[in-house]
C-alpha cells in the first residue's frame, strides 16, 4: 500500500499502485530535463512503461499559469495555489493512473520545488506543507544538486535567464544576473533543507551528463523490477509492452519451441530480428 | 471589534482566523487593518446577494468608500474554473484548489489592499462557502481550512438562513435549470438535476449549521421580508461602523 504525507484524497484509492514513482528534483539548469530524457528510451528498452511528467503541464491548469505568468499581477499566495492546482490534477489523472497500471512516472520537479519556491517567497512552511500532505510518497527522489559557480554559466549560456527562475518578483529592483543569483543561492539554501527532511538521494549534477545518467540508472535498478521472460508461459512485466520488447518477445517464443534455439541462443538472427538492437542488459532481463 | 490576525502564511501580515491550524503555524499577535470586511453566505436561493447589494447601496449613500468583491471571479483564474467546469475536469480536489487560487488571488488584489487603504470591503461568499461545498464533496475539513490559512478574518458574517424547500422554489421560479456544479452533479448522487440539487444542497445547509458555532457566524432569518433582514444587516454593520467615522469619504 502507497502512502501520503499524511491526508489522503476523497476517491484516491491507495492499494494497487504496483507502479514506481521516480522524482527528479533540482533548481533550474541542473540537469533534470536532459536526464529524464536519457532515461526514458533507456527504461522502455527493458521493458518498462513510463510516464513523464512535470510543473505546468495539466490539462486543467497548465495554461492558466503560463497565462497569469505574464502578466504583472501574479502574487504570491496566488502563485503557490495555482501551482498546488497543476500538481494536484496530474496526481489524480495522470501519476496515479499511470501507477496503477504499473507504469514507471518519472517526475520533472515534485512538491519539494513547490515547497522550496513557496517558502523562498515567505509562505508559511506549515501552511504549504499541509496542502501537500495528500500527495504521494515516491520510491525515490533524486536531487541534482549544483553549486552556483556552476550553475551560472550553464544558464547564461544556454537559455538565458528567466523571470521567474530569476526571482525578479522578489527582488524587483535588481539587475536580473543579481537577481538569479541571490534567488537560486536561496533556492539551494532550501533544497539542501528539504534533501535532509525527506532524505533526497543527492547527485553531484556539476559531472557531465552520461555519468549522471550512469549513477542514476544504477540507482533506479535498485528500485525496478526486472522484466523477466518466464518460457514456456512467457509474460512480460507491466501493462503497457512496447513494440522494440514486443518483436523481441515474440520471437522469444517461437524460439522456446525449438529446442535447440533455446539452448544455443535465445535471440536467433532470424530477418525479423536481424535488425533490432537488442536490449544492453540482457543479464537479469532475458 | 476590528479585523484581527493570529497567523502568518505570507510575506506580509496575513490573517488567519479561522481556526487554529493542525500544523504549528507561527503565531503573531493583534493586529488591525483600519478597513472593515463584511460578507454574506448562504445556500443559492437564500437572498444573500439582495441583501448584500441593498447594504452597499445604504454605505455609498452614506458616503463611505466601498469595495465589492464576488465568488469566484478573479480574472487571472477565471479562464481556469472555466475550462475546468465546461471539460468536467474538476475533482473534489482540484474544485477546491481552483476555488482557492481564485480566493487568494482576489485577497491579495481586492480584499488586503483595500482594507489597507480603509475601504469597507463586502463579499457575496467567502471561505465559509469553500468549507461547505468542499466538505460536501468529501474533502477534509482541516485540510480546506488549512488551506484558506492565508484569509482575513470578516468584521461579520451573516449567514442567510433558509429551509431547502423555499431556496429551490425561488431558484426554479427565477432560472432555469440547475448547473452542473452547483447541483453537485459531479458527485453522482442521482441524475436528475433538481434530485440532486436537493440531495447536495442538503449537505452544503447541515455544514452551515456547523459553522455557526465553530466561527460565530451571524445568522439572519432568510423568510423574513427583505426590508427586515435587510434593518438587521444595517444595524449589525453600523455598530462596527461606530468607530470607523474615518472611513467616511469627505464631500
Amino acid at each position: 500500500m502507497r502512502q501520503t504525507y499524511g491526508k489522503q484524497l476523497p476517491g484516491m484509492r491507495l492499494t494497487d499502485l504496483p507502479g514506481k514513482l521516480i522524482v527528479i528534483e533540482g533548481t533550474d539548469g541542473a540537469g533534470r530535463s536532459t536526464q529524464i530524457n536519457l532515461l526514458r528510451p533507456w527504461l522502455e528498452e527493458l521493458g518498462h512503461a513510463v510516464l513523464d511528467t512535470g510543473m505546468t503541464r495539466s490539462r486543467l491548469a497548465g495554461d492558466g499559469i503560463r497565462r497569469a505568468k505574464q502578466r504583472n499581477n501574479l502574487g504570491r499566495v496566488t502563485q503557490s495555489l495555482f501551482y498546488a492546482t497543476d500538481f494536484i490534477d496530474r496526481l489524480e489523472k495522470e501519476i496515479v493512473p499511470a501507477l496503477r497500471a504499473g507504469f514507471i512516472v518519472l517526475t520533472d520537479r515534485y512538491i519539494y520545488s513547490l515547497m522550496a519556491r513557496a517558502s523562498v517567497r515567505g509562505m508559511d512552511p506549515s501552511w504549504i506543507r499541509s496542502i501537500f500532505s495528500v500527495a504521494l510518497k515516491p520510491d525515490a527522489v533524486f536531487y541534482l544538486r549544483i553549486g552556483i559557480e556552476q550553475l551560472l554559466p550553464r544558464v547564461v549560456f544556454s537559455r538565458g535567464f528567466d523571470y521567474w527562475e530569476s526571482g525578479m518578483d522578489l527582488f524587483p529592483g535588481q539587475d536580473i544576473y543579481e537577481g538569479f543569483s541571490s534567488y537560486q543561492a536561496t533556492l539551494l539554501a532550501e533544497f539542501d533543507r528539504l534533501a535532509e527532511e525527506y532524505k533526497f538521494e543527492i547527485v553531484d549534477a556539476s559531472a557531465d551528463a552520461q555519468a549522471v545518467c550512469a549513477h542514476l540508472q544504477k540507482k533506479i535498478l535498485e528500485i525496478v523490477e526486472p522484466v523477466r521472460v518466464e518460457a514456456p508461459e512467457a509474460k512480460l512485466a507491466g501493462a503497457y509492452v512496447e513494440s522494440l520488447t514486443e518483436k523481441i518477445f515474440l520471437n522469444l517464443m517461437r524460439a522456446s519451441k525449438e529446442p535447440e534455439h533455446r539452448v544455443a541462443n535465445p535471440f536467433p538472427l532470424t530477418p525479423q530480428t536481424a535488425n533490432i538492437p537488442l536490449p544492453r542488459r540482457n543479464g537479469s532481463a532475458f | 471589534m476590528g479585523i484581527t490576525s493570529s497567523f502568518h502564511v505570507g510575506p506580509y501580515e496575513i490573517f488567519y482566523p479561522l481556526k487554529p491550524s493542525v500544523s504549528p503555524v507561527q503565531q503573531y499577535g493583534q493586529h488591525h487593518l483600519p478597513g472593515r470586511l463584511f460578507v454574506v453566505e448562504g445556500i443559492d436561493g437564500s437572498g444573500k446577494s439582495t441583501q448584500l447589494s441593498l447594504l452597499h447601496k445604504w454605505l455609498e449613500a452614506r458616503g463611505y468608500g466601498v469595495v465589492f468583491s464576488e465568488w469566484n471571479s478573479s480574472p487571472l483564474v477565471k479562464d481556469t474554473t472555466k475550462l475546468g467546469k465546461k471539460k468536467k475536469l474538476l475533482t473534489p480536489a482540484t474544485f477546491s484548489l481552483v476555488h482557492a487560487t481564485d480566493f487568494a488571488d482576489r485577497t491579495e488584489h481586492s480584499i488586503l489592499p483595500f482594507l489597507k487603504a480603509g475601504a469597507i470591503v463586502l463579499c457575496d461568499r467567502y471561505v465559509y462557502t469553500a468549507f461547505a461545498r468542499d466538505a460536501a464533496r468529501g474533502m477534509d475539513g482541516d485540510w480546506v481550512r488549512d488551506l484558506y490559512g492565508f484569509a482575513v478574518k470578516p468584521t461579520a458574517a451573516f449567514y442567510f438562513r433558509v429551509p431547502l424547500e423555499t431556496a429551490i422554489g425561488r431558484l426554479v421560479g427565477a432560472r432555469d435549470g440547475f448547473k452542473y456544479y452547483e447541483a453537485g452533479l459531479d458527485l453522482g448522487l442521482t441524475v436528475d438535476a433538481e434530485d440532486s440539487f436537493r440531495l447536495f444542497q442538503g449537505r452544503i445547509l447541515e455544514e452551515y449549521e456547523k459553522m455557526v458555532p465553530e466561527f460565530g457566524l451571524t445568522v439572519i432569518d432568510a423568510t423574513m421580508p427583505v426590508e427586515a433582514q435587510q434593518a438587521q444587516v444595517r444595524r449589525i454593520v453600523q455598530s462596527h461602523l461606530d468607530l470607523a467615522k474615518e472611513l467616511r469619504i469627505q464631500p
